[in-house]
């Protein structure tokens, strides 16, 4: 894609491989194919495995890492669905039915192409493709694209499914956030479900269905696609008991002191270079060593409790690899790890929750009531770890989940399996994107991106293949003129080569664009706006291509859109200020202290 | 920030004054011989509270006297109440508590006189204080900062306990009956916690034991006669459950076996009766527990068998300095 912009690049691509969606095979397909694993954790954030430099203990994924590449230039978007809509389409949301959350969608998006919503019939998806290719596609957990029939996972390709329609809700039950919508949907193989299995809890249960499917098949010579989308480690965080101990007072210390750890481990790893600065502690959380010890307790219990969860998760890849690793199949089976956004860092239940007096506070009152610490976990339990620990997740980056700063959209990944050719266990630092994913499975099955689907002409793919990376031919999918694009909620970005630009509501971000060298500056501390003008011309130009390719309307409302009000003035963070708060007890020389005279 | 932001933004500084006094601080002993259900849950070192205990007794026995002499075919009856103190603090790092109990109150009854005639006596003032120091062996560490508080989860704790009776209660040695026994005695025990399930306000469950016995002194002036009490072996059981966050309930058993008294050398027989009641506790705020039971003996209808029965209430107030201060800094009430 030299000098072109992506959307055109892929257009192009697209065109030069177009054929019907019933006949995709360009090459002869290899005596077997490999198998897919797409592993995308909800809400996870950059620095969450131990791979990528965190406390958290996750041998299994580490596994994949060390068998595999650790990418550190990843990116997807902003939140759950828009990530997932490109995902598995490889188009822009903004076309594929995701320019914006359902549950957020502005008055003057109704209606329109490209914001129903839900993943639009316009649109073609990887299992509808592989599947035509040959492949058995198998998808367990959280879906967020679409409820009625025509739009879940067994209308759009999935040939078995265990889903979870909507964003969260519980692990443990069908409870759900709100008076309006009290059920989570699911639906298994095409049917609504009216109970959950026994025994049910999310995670566990996603993974047990996946190897079901796995098994179910396993002997017919085909190659399997499984999209194994869990829902962990989305709040509440919901854990079985004997998970929710394992890191007991570990972050009494704070995340000031967690982040500086996890981003030292990161240079240790190579996963951040060795000048990496942290990103600004949020101007609205307290310095955690001003906060008594009790607070400190309660709010790392949070932690402990999110911590569990990724390692509840972990646990449960490590039975689907196990089990993968018994039957023979570990060997010829590529995996995809990341995260579907930043780390959540928003209080969902707290615009969920209702007030006194509202039909959702009654509903919260009697479902989500559980607010004692040693009921944290169980079903009634809502806990989220709130924007410290959300930054601590996303460290060295600013921000996190629903933003577009590095911490709301760049993720790790991880690739391993017989494509990838480089060196086990490297780190690569490549710019790339989740659309890239549909463009890259279509080479690994030997299959192509068709021109049309049921008569309809398909909207060009905006990813590049990552093959040429994955074998070691290059060490980038993208040139420097290459660039990537971002909007949801109203917050916008581009980024090409080392640049970002941005435009986010206050007071995250100025309400007016801001320009980051973010190679230099991957915390974005520093806005070069005024001081490159020229650059953010050239960046805007960007921006208003992306707008133009793809059907960008910026929103008549957002979820920040008063957020202003709500939130203390912004400050810096300076360190040590105020010297009032900070400044230890005085000791006197002891040669020069003294009893009072009589 | 503005507007106490930071209490509503960190709403854990509440809840971590809430869950302290809510793990049932320093229930009070219900008499000298037992103690209600949660009675040896642990809460933060340096703690204090303070105990009153009001009870209406009746059967034919003596309920100020541990040893419960039984005086067939007596009957007495007893209003009384016990106020106390108790500290927690750490010790070698566990667990710890002392306490002071005074038992006060009035009894009057049909009691033998030395010529074996019946005759109706009472007493009121103040009985034998009693010195009770307790500390965990096994089980979590000692509480000493709120984070250790809010962690506390008994799981299985075994504490060991003793106690010692000051003779320098009411005592008249012309009758049978007194508030004070006129002889030191004491309590060596091992207070058992087994939790059951989760530990969850509103859902906690707990089977708790007490195993201990009784050692007592030579009463030499027991109606001008000479009072031995051989060791008495007390078990005491209570299946604890919330009913909500701040509502409990407790049924509760005891096993006395052994204490046969012998008085100027003959002897009587040792005791063998076993109670069972029930308990229902209320947290009235942070700082206030209350109990209610009941308890009866049974299996106790022939003339020797020890009879008594019991109404029981007692309102514990407890504090820490660190908890009062923040509360006052907060402006709650």
């Amino acid at each position: 894609m030299n000098k072109l912009p992506l959307t055109l690049t892929a257009s192009l691509l697209a065109a030069l491989f177009s054929v019907p969606v019933v006949a995709q095979n360009t090459a002869p397909a290899p005596a077997k194919r490999p198998n897919i694993v797409v592993i995308l954790a909800d809400d996870m954030g950059f620095s969450d495995l131990g791979s990528f430099g965190s406390e958290i203990k996750t041998p299994n994924l580490d596994s994949l890492a060390n068998d595999g590449v650790r990418f550190t230039n990843f990116y997807t978007h902003a939140s759950s669905s828009p990530t997932r809509s490109m995902l598995l389409t490889g188009v822009d949301t903004h076309l594929n039915g995701l320019g914006n959350m359902d549950e957020w969608t502005a008055p003057n998006q109704w209606g329109l192409d490209g914001y129903e919503g839900y993943l639009n019939n316009r649109v073609a998806t990887v299992p509808q493709l592989l599947k035509n290719s040959g492949y058995h596609t198998y998808m367990v957990g959280k879906w967020h694209m679409g409820k009625t029939p025509e739009q879940i996972p067994a209308a759009r390709g999935f040939e078995r499914d265990f889903s979870l329609l909507d964003g969260a809700g519980s692990y443990w039950d069908m409870t759900n956030f709100t008076a309006a919508s009290p059920k989570s949907v699911f639906t298994e193989d095409g049917r609504y479900l009216t109970e959950l299995p026994k025994d049910y809890y999310a995670t566990e249960t996603y993974t047990d269905k996946m190897i079901g499917f796995i098994d179910a098949n396993h002997g017919d010579g085909k190659p399997f696609f499984a999209y194994v989308s869990h829902q962990a480690p989305h709040d509440p965080y919901h854990l079985p008991p004997e998970w929710r101990s394992r890191h007991v007072g570990e972050y009494d210390k704070g995340w000031d002191a967690v982040r500086q750890e996890r981003l030292k481990r990161q240079i240790e790893l190579g996963i951040m270079p060795k000048d990496t600065k942290l990103a600004e502690r949020m101007w609205f959380l307290p310095d955690p060593i001003t906060l008594a010890p009790a607070t400190r307790a309660i709010l790392g219990q949070k932690m402990e409790l999110y911590a569990g969860m990724v390692e509840n998760l972990d646990s449960h890849v490590g039975r689907l690899i196990d089990h993968l690793k018994k039957i023979g199949e570990y060997e010829n089976t590529i995996f995809l790890v990341f995260g579907d956004n930043g780390a959540e860092g928003n209080d969902l239940f707290k615009m969920i929750a209702g007030t006194p007096g509202t039909r959702d506070f009654l509903f919260g009152a009697i479902n989500w009531s559980q607010t004692d610490p040693k009921a944290w976990g169980d079903p009634g339990s809502y806990v989220a770890y709130g924007p410290m620990w959300a930054q601590v997740s996303m460290t060295p980056f600013s921000q996190y989940k629903g933003w577009l700063a590095e911490g709301g959209i760049r993720n790790g990944l991880i690739v391993s399996g017989p494509n990838v050719k480089r060196q086990k266990g490297s780190i690569n630092d490549g710019l790339m994107h989740v659309a890239d994913i549909m463009p890259t499975l279509l080479d690994v099955a030997g299959a192509s991106y068709p021109k049309t689907i049921d008569g309809r002409e398909l909207p060009a793919l905006i990813g590049t293949s990552w093959s040429k990376m994955l074998a070691g031919q290059a060490e980038s999918p993208r040139s420097e003129q290459d660039y990537l694009g971002w909007e949801v909620f109203g917050n916008r970005a581009v980024r090409q080569g080392d640049w970002k630009l941005r435009w986010q509501y206050e007071p995250l971000g100025k309400g007016d664009w801001e320009l980051f060298n973010v190679t230099a500056d991957p915390a974005e501390r520093h806005d070069l706006a005024a001081k490159n003008p020229e650059k953010l011309r050239a960046m805007l130009a960007l921006w208003d291509s992306y707008v133009k390719t793809n059907n960008v309307i910026l929103p008549s409302r957002s979820a920040f859109e008063v957020l202003k009000d709500q939130l203390p003035p912004r400050v810096p963070d300076d360190p040590g200020y105020p010297p009032l708060v900070y400044k230890r007890q005085f000791v006197p020389p002891k040669d020069m202290t003294a009893a009072p005279k009589p | 920030m503005k507007n106490n932001e930071t209490s509503k933004r960190f709403p854990c500084l509440r809840v971590a004054t809430g869950t302290l006094f809510a793990i049932g601080l320093l229930c009070a002993s219900q008499a000298q011989a037992q103690v209600p259900g949660r009675f040896y849950w642990k809460t933060l070192s340096d703690s204090s509270a303070v105990p009153l205990i009001v009870e209406s007794i009746s059967g034919n026995t003596n309920p100020f006297d541990p040893s419960h002499l039984v005086t067939a075919g007596g009957s007495f009856d007893a209003t009384m109440a016990l106020g106390g103190y108790a500290q927690t603090f750490t010790l070698m790092d566990r667990a710890a508590m002392a306490a002071v109990i005074l038992p006060m109150g009035r009894l009057s009854g049909e009691a033998r006189s030395r010529s074996g005639t019946s005759i109706n006596q009472s007493s009121n003032g103040f009985g034998d204080p009693m010195l009770e120091f307790n500390i965990n062996v096994i089980g979590p560490k000692a509480q000493k900062n709120i984070p250790d508080a809010l962690r506390y989860e008994p799981g299985f704790s075994l504490d060991l306990l003793a106690d010692l009776a000051l003779p320098i209660g009411q005592y008249d040695s012309n009758q049978a009956l007194n508030l004070g026994q006129n002889r030191w005695y004491g309590r060596v025990g091992a207070p058992m916690i087994m939790q059951l399930g989760l530990w969850v306000p509103g859902r906690r469950t707990t089977l708790e034991l007490l195993p201990a016995a009784w050692i007592f002194g030579e009463n030499n002036n027991y109606v001008g006669q000479t009072l031995k009490t051989d060791p008495l072996f007390q078990l005491d059981a209570h299946l604890t459950r919330d009913f909500t966050e701040n509502i409990w309930g407790a049924l509760d058993g005891s096993w006395y076996s052994g204490g046969k008294a012998t008085i100027n050398s003959v002897a009587g027989t040792k005791r063998n009766d076993v109670a069972f009641g029930l308990t229902l506790g209320y947290k009235v705020n942070n700082n206030m527990n209350l109990t209610v039971g009941y308890k009866s003996t049974v299996n106790d209808s022939a003339p020797g068998d020890m009879r008594m029965d019991s109404f029981m209430a007692t309102l514990v107030f407890g504090w820490h300095p660190l908890i009062e201060g923040s509360r006052r800094l907060a402006g709650d009430k």
